[in-house]
Protein backbone atom coordinates (compact mmCIF):
# COMPACT_ATOMS: atom_id res chain seq x y z
CA UNK A 1 0.00 0.00 0.00
CA UNK A 2 1.17 3.65 -1.26
CA UNK A 3 1.78 6.28 1.33
CA UNK A 4 -1.06 7.94 -0.50
CA UNK A 5 -3.84 5.07 0.02
CA UNK A 6 -2.83 5.35 3.31
CA UNK A 7 -3.04 8.82 3.71
CA UNK A 8 -6.48 9.13 2.19
CA UNK A 9 -7.64 5.74 4.31
CA UNK A 10 -11.07 6.11 6.34
CA UNK A 11 -8.40 7.62 9.20
CA UNK A 12 -8.05 10.47 7.17
CA UNK A 13 -9.96 13.92 6.91
CA UNK A 14 -12.52 13.03 4.10
CA UNK A 15 -13.06 9.68 5.44
CA UNK A 16 -16.91 8.23 5.71
CA UNK A 17 -16.34 7.00 9.45
CA UNK A 18 -13.86 9.52 10.70
CA UNK A 19 -16.03 12.00 9.85
CA UNK A 20 -19.68 10.51 10.91
CA UNK A 21 -18.50 9.72 14.04
CA UNK A 22 -17.54 13.42 15.75
CA UNK A 23 -15.70 14.06 18.87
CA UNK A 24 -17.87 14.32 20.93
CA UNK A 25 -17.97 12.70 24.38
CA UNK A 26 -19.50 8.67 24.02
CA UNK A 27 -18.25 9.37 20.24
CA UNK A 28 -15.85 7.77 18.44
CA UNK A 29 -12.92 9.41 18.08
CA UNK A 30 -10.82 7.12 16.65
CA UNK A 31 -13.08 5.79 13.45
CA UNK A 32 -13.08 2.55 14.71
CA UNK A 33 -16.01 1.62 16.29
CA UNK A 34 -19.24 0.33 14.62
CA UNK A 35 -19.77 -2.13 11.44
CA UNK A 36 -17.34 -0.50 9.56
CA UNK A 37 -14.57 -0.27 12.53
CA UNK A 38 -13.29 -3.29 12.36
CA UNK A 39 -12.39 -2.65 8.70
CA UNK A 40 -10.85 1.07 9.60
CA UNK A 41 -8.64 -0.31 11.82
CA UNK A 42 -7.41 -2.96 9.66
CA UNK A 43 -7.00 -0.60 7.13
CA UNK A 44 -5.19 1.51 9.42
CA UNK A 45 -3.52 -0.94 10.23
CA UNK A 46 -2.10 -1.97 6.69
CA UNK A 47 -0.95 1.72 6.42
CA UNK A 48 0.64 2.23 9.91
CA UNK A 49 2.55 -1.06 9.24
CA UNK A 50 3.76 -0.19 5.84
CA UNK A 51 4.77 3.33 7.15
CA UNK A 52 6.58 1.38 10.29
CA UNK A 53 8.41 -0.58 7.63
CA UNK A 54 9.37 2.59 5.04
CA UNK A 55 10.51 5.10 8.10
CA UNK A 56 14.54 4.32 9.04
CA UNK A 57 13.71 4.94 12.67
CA UNK A 58 10.97 2.62 12.96
CA UNK A 59 12.23 -0.13 10.80
CA UNK A 60 15.45 -0.01 12.80
CA UNK A 61 13.08 -0.82 15.88
CA UNK A 62 11.00 -3.29 14.35
CA UNK A 63 14.49 -5.28 13.47
CA UNK A 64 16.09 -4.34 16.84
CA UNK A 65 13.47 -6.28 18.27
CA UNK A 66 12.45 -9.24 15.93
CA UNK A 67 16.31 -9.92 16.41
CA UNK A 68 16.44 -9.80 19.98
CA UNK A 69 13.08 -11.80 20.51
CA UNK A 70 14.00 -14.86 18.24
CA UNK A 71 17.09 -15.23 19.97
CA UNK A 72 15.11 -14.87 23.64
CA UNK A 73 12.75 -17.37 22.12
CA UNK A 74 15.57 -20.00 20.19
CA UNK A 75 17.04 -19.73 23.77
CA UNK A 76 13.98 -20.44 25.63
CA UNK A 77 12.63 -23.49 23.82
CA UNK A 78 16.90 -24.78 24.28
CA UNK A 79 17.65 -24.61 20.11
CA UNK A 80 19.80 -22.08 21.06
CA UNK A 81 22.28 -22.79 23.95
CA UNK A 82 26.00 -23.39 25.39
CA UNK A 83 26.94 -26.40 23.38
CA UNK A 84 30.44 -29.02 23.81
CA UNK A 85 32.48 -26.38 21.66
CA UNK A 86 33.87 -26.73 18.26
CA UNK A 87 32.18 -25.91 14.89
CA UNK A 88 30.35 -27.80 12.52
CA UNK A 89 27.21 -29.18 11.40
CA UNK A 90 25.44 -32.37 12.40
CA UNK A 91 22.52 -33.54 9.81
CA UNK A 92 19.61 -35.76 11.06
CA UNK A 93 19.42 -38.99 9.63
CA UNK A 94 16.42 -38.21 7.45
CA UNK A 95 16.20 -34.46 7.13
CA UNK A 96 13.19 -34.36 5.22
CA UNK A 97 11.03 -37.06 7.12
CA UNK A 98 12.35 -35.02 10.31
CA UNK A 99 11.27 -31.66 8.83
CA UNK A 100 7.77 -32.12 10.05
CA UNK A 101 7.55 -34.48 12.94
CA UNK A 102 6.26 -32.74 15.74
CA UNK A 103 7.56 -33.20 19.26
CA UNK A 104 4.94 -32.10 22.01
CA UNK A 105 2.16 -30.35 20.36
CA UNK A 106 1.40 -29.14 17.15
CA UNK A 107 4.26 -26.52 17.26
CA UNK A 108 7.03 -28.11 18.14
CA UNK A 109 9.13 -29.29 15.94
CA UNK A 110 12.04 -32.21 16.12
CA UNK A 111 15.34 -30.40 14.86
CA UNK A 112 16.65 -31.03 11.50
CA UNK A 113 20.55 -30.17 12.10
CA UNK A 114 22.69 -29.30 15.10
CA UNK A 115 25.08 -26.14 14.14
CA UNK A 116 28.00 -26.59 16.24
CA UNK A 117 29.70 -22.98 16.54
CA UNK A 118 31.50 -22.23 19.22
CA UNK A 119 30.55 -22.44 22.41
CA UNK A 120 27.25 -22.08 21.26
CA UNK A 121 24.91 -24.56 19.39
CA UNK A 122 21.91 -24.31 17.29
CA UNK A 123 19.06 -26.55 16.59
CA UNK A 124 18.04 -26.24 13.58
CA UNK A 125 13.99 -26.22 12.79
CA UNK A 126 10.19 -25.48 11.64
CA UNK A 127 10.60 -23.81 15.68
CA UNK A 128 12.89 -21.18 13.96
CA UNK A 129 10.20 -20.43 11.47
CA UNK A 130 7.73 -19.73 14.33
CA UNK A 131 9.56 -17.82 16.98
CA UNK A 132 10.42 -15.69 13.77
CA UNK A 133 6.70 -15.29 12.85
CA UNK A 134 6.01 -14.27 16.35
CA UNK A 135 9.15 -12.10 16.64
CA UNK A 136 8.10 -9.82 13.52
CA UNK A 137 4.71 -9.75 15.54
CA UNK A 138 6.55 -8.33 18.61
CA UNK A 139 8.63 -6.28 16.61
CA UNK A 140 6.01 -4.73 14.59
CA UNK A 141 3.74 -3.66 17.85
CA UNK A 142 7.07 -2.01 19.57
CA UNK A 143 7.46 -0.25 16.14
CA UNK A 144 4.25 0.62 15.95
CA UNK A 145 4.11 1.70 19.32
CA UNK A 146 7.36 3.41 18.77
CA UNK A 147 5.19 5.76 16.24
CA UNK A 148 2.24 6.02 18.22
CA UNK A 149 4.72 8.37 20.25
CA UNK A 150 6.35 9.76 18.10
CA UNK A 151 3.16 11.26 16.44
CA UNK A 152 1.80 14.34 17.85
CA UNK A 153 -1.32 13.07 19.43
CA UNK A 154 -0.06 10.22 20.81
CA UNK A 155 -1.92 7.75 23.37
CA UNK A 156 -3.47 4.47 24.56
CA UNK A 157 -2.55 2.18 26.89
CA UNK A 158 -2.83 -0.20 24.57
CA UNK A 159 0.22 0.61 22.54
CA UNK A 160 2.69 -0.33 25.28
CA UNK A 161 0.72 -3.37 26.78
CA UNK A 162 0.38 -4.99 23.82
CA UNK A 163 4.35 -6.49 23.48
CA UNK A 164 3.41 -8.26 26.83
CA UNK A 165 1.24 -11.08 24.84
CA UNK A 166 5.10 -12.14 23.38
CA UNK A 167 6.40 -13.05 26.87
CA UNK A 168 3.78 -16.21 27.01
CA UNK A 169 5.48 -17.61 24.34
CA UNK A 170 8.94 -17.74 25.63
CA UNK A 171 7.31 -19.92 28.37
CA UNK A 172 6.43 -22.92 25.44
CA UNK A 173 9.18 -24.52 25.39
CA UNK A 174 8.70 -28.54 26.80
CA UNK A 175 11.67 -30.44 27.91
CA UNK A 176 11.42 -34.53 27.27
CA UNK A 177 8.55 -34.56 29.82
CA UNK A 178 7.11 -31.13 30.83
CA UNK A 179 7.50 -27.81 29.86
CA UNK A 180 11.27 -26.83 31.05
CA UNK A 181 9.44 -23.28 32.65
CA UNK A 182 7.66 -25.90 35.28
CA UNK A 183 11.25 -27.42 35.85
CA UNK A 184 13.05 -24.43 36.30
CA UNK A 185 10.70 -22.87 38.96
CA UNK A 186 9.71 -26.27 40.67
CA UNK A 187 6.13 -26.33 39.49
CA UNK A 188 4.23 -29.78 39.93
CA UNK A 189 2.35 -30.01 36.47
CA UNK A 190 -1.10 -31.38 35.19
CA UNK A 191 -3.56 -32.49 32.18
CA UNK A 192 -4.77 -29.02 32.42
CA UNK A 193 -1.66 -26.88 32.88
CA UNK A 194 0.21 -28.86 30.01
CA UNK A 195 -2.64 -28.04 27.73
CA UNK A 196 -2.24 -24.81 29.14
CA UNK A 197 1.18 -24.66 27.28
CA UNK A 198 -0.10 -26.07 24.30
CA UNK A 199 -1.86 -23.32 23.55
CA UNK A 200 0.32 -20.94 25.00
CA UNK A 201 2.24 -20.30 21.62
CA UNK A 202 -0.88 -19.57 19.17
CA UNK A 203 -2.32 -17.92 21.73
CA UNK A 204 0.11 -15.74 22.58
CA UNK A 205 0.35 -14.82 17.94
CA UNK A 206 -3.40 -14.29 18.23
CA UNK A 207 -2.80 -11.52 20.75
CA UNK A 208 -0.03 -10.29 19.12
CA UNK A 209 -2.18 -9.42 16.38
CA UNK A 210 -4.77 -7.94 18.38
CA UNK A 211 -2.73 -5.80 19.88
CA UNK A 212 -1.28 -4.95 16.80
CA UNK A 213 -4.21 -3.45 15.40
CA UNK A 214 -4.92 -1.52 18.08
CA UNK A 215 -1.97 0.29 17.98
CA UNK A 216 -2.42 0.20 14.59
CA UNK A 217 -5.42 1.91 14.14
CA UNK A 218 -4.10 5.04 16.17
CA UNK A 219 -1.55 5.76 14.37
CA UNK A 220 -2.01 8.50 11.70
CA UNK A 221 0.14 8.11 8.87
CA UNK A 222 -0.44 11.35 7.11
CA UNK A 223 0.28 12.98 10.88
CA UNK A 224 3.93 11.00 10.68
CA UNK A 225 4.81 12.45 6.71
CA UNK A 226 6.57 15.21 8.35
CA UNK A 227 8.10 13.46 11.37
CA UNK A 228 10.30 11.16 8.89
CA UNK A 229 13.29 9.78 10.98
CA UNK B 1 21.24 -49.72 61.31
CA UNK B 2 17.73 -48.51 61.79
CA UNK B 3 14.39 -50.58 59.96
CA UNK B 4 11.83 -48.04 59.28
CA UNK B 5 8.19 -49.21 58.59
CA UNK B 6 6.57 -47.82 55.39
CA UNK B 7 3.70 -45.55 55.59
CA UNK B 8 2.37 -32.96 46.82
CA UNK B 9 -0.57 -30.54 46.21
CA UNK B 10 -0.82 -28.88 42.72
CA UNK B 11 0.78 -25.14 43.32
CA UNK B 12 -1.24 -21.91 42.33
CA UNK B 13 -0.28 -20.92 38.89
CA UNK B 14 -2.77 -17.85 38.79
CA UNK B 15 0.22 -16.02 38.73
CA UNK B 16 1.97 -17.14 35.95
CA UNK B 17 -1.04 -17.49 33.94
CA UNK B 18 -1.53 -13.53 34.73
CA UNK B 19 2.00 -12.94 33.41
CA UNK B 20 0.89 -15.11 30.12
CA UNK B 21 -2.35 -14.14 30.31
CA UNK B 22 14.77 -61.30 36.84
CA UNK B 23 14.01 -65.14 35.10
CA UNK B 24 12.95 -66.11 31.34
CA UNK B 25 11.44 -67.85 29.11
CA UNK B 26 7.39 -66.88 27.31
CA UNK B 27 7.17 -64.28 25.08
CA UNK B 28 4.47 -61.63 24.41
CA UNK B 29 2.84 -62.22 21.33
CA UNK B 30 2.84 -60.11 18.50
CA UNK B 31 0.25 -59.05 15.84
CA UNK B 32 -0.07 -54.72 16.45
CA UNK B 33 2.32 -52.49 16.38
CA UNK B 34 4.57 -52.35 13.30
CA UNK B 35 3.21 -56.17 11.94
CA UNK B 36 5.97 -58.14 12.69
CA UNK B 37 5.46 -61.13 14.70
CA UNK B 38 8.01 -60.61 16.87
CA UNK B 39 7.60 -61.39 20.60
CA UNK B 40 9.00 -59.97 23.81
CA UNK B 41 10.70 -61.94 26.37
CA UNK B 42 9.16 -62.17 29.45
CA UNK B 43 10.41 -62.83 32.61
CA UNK B 44 9.26 -66.19 34.66
CA UNK B 45 7.77 -64.52 37.74
CA UNK B 46 5.83 -61.06 37.33
CA UNK B 47 7.05 -58.25 39.02
CA UNK B 48 4.97 -56.24 42.24
CA UNK B 49 2.31 -53.62 41.05
CA UNK B 50 1.12 -50.83 43.29
CA UNK B 51 -2.66 -51.46 42.12
CA UNK B 52 -4.60 -52.99 39.35
CA UNK B 53 -3.05 -52.76 35.70
CA UNK B 54 -5.88 -50.68 34.71
CA UNK B 55 -5.53 -47.96 37.15
CA UNK B 56 -1.89 -47.36 36.43
CA UNK B 57 -4.02 -47.15 32.93
CA UNK B 58 -5.77 -44.35 34.92
CA UNK B 59 -3.02 -43.25 36.31
CA UNK B 60 -1.08 -42.22 33.68
CA UNK B 61 -0.48 -38.32 32.20
CA UNK B 62 0.50 -36.84 29.15
CA UNK B 63 4.54 -35.78 29.93
CA UNK B 64 4.10 -33.14 27.35
CA UNK B 65 5.36 -34.73 24.10
CA UNK B 66 4.03 -37.13 21.41
CA UNK B 67 4.36 -40.48 21.11
CA UNK B 68 8.12 -40.72 20.18
CA UNK B 69 8.16 -36.93 20.14
CA UNK B 70 11.55 -38.37 22.32
CA UNK B 71 13.14 -40.39 19.80
CA UNK B 72 14.87 -43.52 20.91
CA UNK B 73 17.86 -44.01 19.69
CA UNK B 74 17.69 -47.55 17.16
CA UNK B 75 20.71 -47.47 15.40
CA UNK B 76 23.71 -46.75 17.71
CA UNK B 77 26.82 -46.70 17.02
CA UNK B 78 30.05 -46.63 19.60
CA UNK B 79 33.34 -44.75 20.14
CA UNK B 80 36.22 -45.74 22.30
CA UNK B 81 37.54 -43.73 25.29
CA UNK B 82 40.38 -41.93 23.73
CA UNK B 83 37.73 -40.28 20.97
CA UNK B 84 35.65 -39.61 23.81
CA UNK B 85 35.58 -35.57 24.33
CA UNK B 86 32.51 -34.59 25.88
CA UNK B 87 32.52 -36.09 29.45
CA UNK B 88 33.75 -35.03 32.23
CA UNK B 89 35.00 -37.81 34.36
CA UNK B 90 32.50 -36.59 37.38
CA UNK B 91 29.71 -37.18 34.56
CA UNK B 92 26.85 -40.13 34.73
CA UNK B 93 27.08 -43.21 32.64
CA UNK B 94 24.98 -46.49 32.88
CA UNK B 95 27.60 -49.83 32.29
CA UNK B 96 27.32 -52.92 31.42
CA UNK B 97 29.47 -55.68 30.52
CA UNK B 98 28.64 -59.12 28.49
CA UNK B 99 30.58 -61.30 27.62
CA UNK B 100 33.61 -59.37 28.14
CA UNK B 101 32.09 -56.61 25.87
CA UNK B 102 31.89 -53.11 28.12
CA UNK B 103 29.91 -50.42 26.82
CA UNK B 104 28.76 -47.18 28.88
CA UNK B 105 25.80 -45.43 27.69
CA UNK B 106 26.30 -41.59 28.86
CA UNK B 107 23.34 -39.95 31.00
CA UNK B 108 23.98 -36.86 28.76
CA UNK B 109 22.82 -38.39 25.64
CA UNK B 110 19.69 -40.48 27.23
CA UNK B 111 18.35 -37.51 28.31
CA UNK B 112 17.28 -36.52 25.19
CA UNK B 113 16.29 -40.52 23.98
CA UNK B 114 15.74 -42.48 26.78
CA UNK B 115 15.76 -45.54 25.13
CA UNK B 116 18.53 -47.01 23.43
CA UNK B 117 17.58 -49.88 21.15
CA UNK B 118 21.07 -52.18 21.15
CA UNK B 119 22.47 -55.80 20.85
CA UNK B 120 24.45 -57.06 23.93
CA UNK B 121 26.66 -59.90 22.77
CA UNK B 122 24.40 -60.27 20.04
CA UNK B 123 21.67 -60.45 22.08
CA UNK B 124 18.60 -57.52 21.26
CA UNK B 125 18.23 -55.02 24.29
CA UNK B 126 16.80 -51.73 25.29
CA UNK B 127 18.92 -49.25 27.70
CA UNK B 128 16.20 -47.49 29.33
CA UNK B 129 16.51 -44.55 31.88
CA UNK B 130 14.18 -42.11 32.89
CA UNK B 131 14.99 -39.01 33.92
CA UNK B 132 12.25 -37.91 36.42
CA UNK B 133 12.31 -40.54 38.60
CA UNK B 134 16.34 -41.17 38.34
CA UNK B 135 16.47 -44.99 37.15
CA UNK B 136 18.27 -46.67 34.50
CA UNK B 137 17.37 -50.05 33.67
CA UNK B 138 18.18 -52.99 31.02
CA UNK B 139 15.80 -55.22 29.05
CA UNK B 140 15.28 -57.44 26.42
CA UNK B 141 13.55 -56.19 23.44
CA UNK B 142 13.36 -59.75 21.74
CA UNK B 143 12.71 -58.85 17.74
CA UNK B 144 11.06 -55.60 18.25
CA UNK B 145 12.05 -52.60 19.76
CA UNK B 146 10.65 -50.29 22.59
CA UNK B 147 10.20 -46.50 22.04
CA UNK B 148 8.92 -43.75 24.22
CA UNK B 149 4.89 -43.26 24.57
CA UNK B 150 4.70 -39.94 25.96
CA UNK B 151 3.18 -40.69 28.82
CA UNK B 152 4.51 -41.00 32.43
CA UNK B 153 3.03 -43.07 35.41
CA UNK B 154 4.20 -41.76 39.04
CA UNK B 155 6.43 -39.66 37.04
CA UNK B 156 8.38 -42.31 35.33
CA UNK B 157 8.86 -43.05 31.66
CA UNK B 158 6.02 -45.58 29.95
CA UNK B 159 7.85 -47.36 27.42
CA UNK B 160 5.82 -49.27 24.89
CA UNK B 161 7.51 -52.24 22.69
CA UNK B 162 6.57 -51.36 18.77
CA UNK B 163 5.21 -55.01 17.97
CA UNK B 164 1.96 -55.00 20.15
CA UNK B 165 2.09 -51.62 20.77
CA UNK B 166 1.83 -52.92 24.45
CA UNK B 167 2.40 -49.51 27.68
CA UNK B 168 5.50 -51.03 29.53
CA UNK B 169 6.14 -48.56 32.68
CA UNK B 170 9.89 -48.53 33.26
CA UNK B 171 10.29 -48.92 36.80
CA UNK B 172 7.54 -51.81 36.84
CA UNK B 173 8.91 -53.16 34.04
CA UNK B 174 5.26 -54.82 33.62
CA UNK B 175 2.46 -54.83 30.47
CA UNK B 176 -0.25 -52.23 32.02
CA UNK B 177 -3.59 -51.59 29.85
CA UNK B 178 -3.08 -48.75 27.42
CA UNK B 179 -4.96 -46.87 24.39
CA UNK B 180 -2.66 -48.94 21.64
CA UNK B 181 -3.30 -52.12 23.53
CA UNK B 182 -6.24 -52.40 25.97
CA UNK B 183 -5.89 -56.01 27.08
CA UNK B 184 -2.13 -57.13 27.81
CA UNK B 185 -1.50 -60.26 28.72
CA UNK B 186 0.08 -58.95 32.68
CA UNK B 187 3.76 -60.22 32.34
CA UNK B 188 7.03 -58.68 33.08
CA UNK B 189 9.93 -58.11 31.13
CA UNK B 190 13.66 -59.80 31.48
CA UNK B 191 16.25 -57.28 33.07
CA UNK B 192 19.56 -56.86 33.13
CA UNK B 193 21.68 -54.51 35.43
CA UNK B 194 22.86 -51.19 34.29
CA UNK B 195 25.47 -49.79 36.46
CA UNK B 196 24.96 -45.80 37.33
CA UNK B 197 28.66 -44.73 37.82
CA UNK B 198 30.48 -41.81 36.62
CA UNK B 199 32.90 -41.83 33.32
CA UNK B 200 35.60 -41.90 35.46
CA UNK B 201 35.17 -44.85 37.57
CA UNK B 202 33.77 -46.80 34.54
CA UNK B 203 36.94 -45.87 32.20
CA UNK B 204 39.02 -47.00 35.45
CA UNK B 205 37.78 -50.39 35.80
CA UNK B 206 36.90 -50.85 31.60
CA UNK B 207 39.57 -49.40 29.98
CA UNK B 208 38.14 -50.93 26.40
CA UNK B 209 34.81 -49.52 27.00
CA UNK B 210 33.12 -49.03 24.06
CA UNK B 211 30.94 -45.80 24.60
CA UNK B 212 27.89 -44.92 23.11
CA UNK B 213 28.90 -42.04 20.51
CA UNK B 214 26.95 -38.18 20.24
CA UNK B 215 26.19 -39.43 16.38
CA UNK B 216 22.50 -40.94 16.68
CA UNK B 217 20.99 -39.90 13.94
CA UNK B 218 19.18 -37.30 15.96
CA UNK B 219 21.20 -33.87 15.50
CA UNK B 220 20.88 -32.96 19.09
CA UNK B 221 22.98 -30.83 21.47
CA UNK B 222 23.68 -32.74 24.37
CA UNK B 223 25.54 -30.62 26.30
CA UNK B 224 22.02 -29.33 27.70
CA UNK B 225 20.59 -31.27 29.56
CA UNK B 226 17.04 -29.83 29.69
CA UNK B 227 16.49 -30.55 33.59
CA UNK B 228 19.07 -29.52 35.28
CA UNK B 229 22.59 -31.44 35.47
CA UNK B 230 24.62 -34.22 37.82
CA UNK B 231 28.03 -32.97 37.75
CA UNK B 232 27.56 -31.00 39.92
CA UNK B 233 23.77 -31.78 40.94
CA UNK B 234 21.41 -29.30 39.68
CA UNK B 235 17.58 -28.30 38.28
CA UNK B 236 15.42 -30.88 39.01
CA UNK B 237 17.71 -33.53 40.17
CA UNK B 238 19.15 -31.53 42.80
CA UNK B 239 15.84 -31.36 45.22
CA UNK B 240 12.37 -30.16 45.01
CA UNK B 241 9.24 -31.51 44.23
CA UNK B 242 9.27 -34.33 40.92
CA UNK B 243 7.06 -32.55 38.36
CA UNK B 244 3.77 -34.75 38.41
CA UNK B 245 2.85 -35.64 41.69
CA UNK B 246 3.45 -39.26 42.74
CA UNK B 247 1.58 -41.87 43.19
CA UNK B 248 1.76 -41.55 46.96
CA UNK B 249 3.22 -39.13 49.02
CA UNK B 250 5.96 -40.14 51.78
CA UNK B 251 7.97 -37.49 53.10
CA UNK B 252 10.22 -39.81 55.35
CA UNK B 253 12.92 -38.68 52.91
CA UNK B 254 13.38 -35.62 50.37
CA UNK B 255 11.65 -36.74 47.17
CA UNK B 256 15.13 -37.13 45.16
CA UNK B 257 16.66 -39.00 47.69
CA UNK B 258 18.62 -41.89 45.65
CA UNK B 259 18.02 -45.04 47.17
CA UNK B 260 19.49 -48.62 45.94
CA UNK B 261 15.91 -50.42 45.66
CA UNK B 262 15.12 -53.81 44.73
CA UNK B 263 11.43 -55.70 43.38
CA UNK B 264 10.82 -59.22 43.43
CA UNK B 265 7.68 -61.28 43.22
CA UNK B 266 8.36 -61.20 47.34
CA UNK B 267 8.01 -57.56 47.93
CA UNK B 268 10.12 -54.39 47.57
CA UNK B 269 13.24 -53.18 49.40
CA UNK B 270 15.63 -50.42 49.47
CA UNK B 271 18.45 -48.59 51.14
CA UNK B 272 19.59 -44.83 51.34
CA UNK B 273 22.32 -44.92 48.89
CA UNK B 274 24.36 -42.63 51.10
CA UNK B 275 24.26 -44.68 54.18
CA UNK B 276 24.98 -47.64 52.09
CA UNK B 277 27.97 -45.89 51.13
CA UNK B 278 28.71 -44.93 54.91
CA UNK B 279 27.95 -48.55 56.01
CA UNK B 280 29.49 -50.67 53.33
CA UNK B 281 26.92 -53.19 54.16
CA UNK B 282 23.51 -53.53 55.30
CA UNK B 283 21.31 -56.05 56.42
CA UNK B 284 17.39 -55.65 55.73
CA UNK B 285 13.95 -57.90 54.66
CA UNK B 286 12.51 -57.87 51.61
CA UNK B 287 9.08 -59.07 52.05
CA UNK B 288 10.08 -62.34 54.33
CA UNK B 289 13.72 -62.83 52.96
CA UNK B 290 16.54 -61.41 54.75
CA UNK B 291 18.42 -59.47 52.29
CA UNK B 292 22.13 -58.24 52.46
CA UNK B 293 23.27 -55.09 50.78
CA UNK B 294 26.82 -54.44 49.34
CA UNK B 295 27.90 -50.85 48.64
CA UNK B 296 30.52 -51.53 45.77
CA UNK B 297 33.10 -48.38 45.63
CA UNK B 298 34.64 -49.42 42.25
CA UNK B 299 31.23 -47.75 40.59
CA UNK B 300 29.77 -46.68 43.90
CA UNK B 301 26.82 -48.62 43.54
CA UNK B 302 24.96 -51.03 45.58
CA UNK B 303 23.73 -54.86 45.17
CA UNK B 304 21.00 -56.32 46.84
CA UNK B 305 21.61 -60.13 48.15
CA UNK B 306 18.57 -62.46 49.16
CA UNK B 307 20.43 -64.01 52.56
CA UNK B 308 18.05 -66.61 53.90
CA UNK B 309 20.49 -67.81 56.22
CA UNK B 310 21.53 -64.11 57.44
CA UNK B 311 25.15 -64.87 57.04
CA UNK B 312 27.48 -62.32 58.17
CA UNK B 313 29.65 -60.34 55.77
CA UNK B 314 31.54 -57.28 56.35
CA UNK B 315 33.18 -54.90 53.93
CA UNK B 316 37.14 -55.22 54.13
CA UNK B 317 39.80 -53.44 51.90
CA UNK B 318 38.41 -53.97 48.03
CA UNK B 319 36.04 -56.83 49.18
CA UNK B 320 33.40 -58.54 50.96
CA UNK B 321 34.46 -61.26 53.98
CA UNK B 322 31.85 -63.63 54.68
CA UNK B 323 31.72 -67.43 55.67
CA UNK B 324 33.32 -68.91 52.31
CA UNK B 325 36.22 -66.47 52.31
CA UNK B 326 36.21 -62.73 50.43
CA UNK B 327 34.57 -62.11 47.67
CA UNK B 328 34.27 -59.48 45.10
CA UNK B 329 31.48 -56.70 45.53
CA UNK B 330 29.20 -58.23 42.86
CA UNK B 331 29.79 -61.89 43.19
CA UNK B 332 29.15 -62.86 46.44
CA UNK B 333 27.50 -66.93 46.83
CA UNK B 334 24.22 -65.41 47.22
CA UNK B 335 21.35 -64.73 44.71
CA UNK B 336 21.76 -61.22 43.64
CA UNK B 337 18.00 -59.12 43.34
CA UNK B 338 18.04 -57.03 40.31
CA UNK B 339 18.87 -53.51 41.77
CA UNK B 340 19.32 -49.84 40.76
CA UNK B 341 19.28 -46.36 41.91
CA UNK B 342 15.83 -44.90 42.40
CA UNK B 343 14.33 -41.00 43.53
CA UNK B 344 13.14 -41.95 47.20
CA UNK B 345 9.47 -40.46 45.38
CA UNK B 346 9.22 -43.09 42.51
CA UNK B 347 10.23 -46.21 44.34
CA UNK B 348 7.91 -45.10 47.35
CA UNK B 349 4.61 -43.93 44.84
CA UNK B 350 5.33 -47.63 43.45
CA UNK B 351 5.97 -49.55 46.40
CA UNK B 352 4.31 -48.45 49.15
CA UNK B 353 4.86 -51.42 51.49
CA UNK B 354 8.44 -51.14 51.23
CA UNK B 355 10.94 -51.96 53.64
CA UNK B 356 13.69 -49.16 53.64
CA UNK B 357 16.76 -48.89 55.69
CA UNK B 358 19.17 -47.00 56.71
Amino acid sequence: MSTSEAGSGPDGAGGADGDSTGTGAGGDPDGTRGSGGLRTALSRTRAATALTLRRRDSLLVVAGVTVIYLLGYLWAIGDLAPGFGGYGLVLAADPLGTLFRTTSGVLSFAPVALVRAGPLAYQASLNTLVGLALALLVGLNLGLTYLTRKQPAACGLESSAGVLAGIPALLSGTACCGPVVLIALGIQASGVLLTAFQVLLPAAALVLLGSLVLVGRQVRPEAMTGANG
Amino acid sequence: MTRLTRRQALASLASLGAVALAGCTEGAGGGGGDGSDATVPAADARLPLPMEPAELREAAVSGGPDKDGIPSIDDPSFIAPSEVSFLADGDPVFGVVRDGVAKAYPQKILAHHEIVNDELAGDPVSVTYCPLTGTALGFDRGGTTFGVSGRLVNNNLIMYDRATETWWPQILATAVPGPWNAEPQTRSLREFRLVWTTWGRWRDQHPQTRVLSRETGHPRNYARDPYGGYNPRDGYYAGGSPLFPPLREDDRYGPKRVVMGARAPEGAVAFLKDSLREAGVLTGQLGDVPVLAVHDPRYDTGYVYRNPDEATYEATDGRVRGPTGENAFDQLPLDRVHTFDAMWFAWAGFYPETNVYE
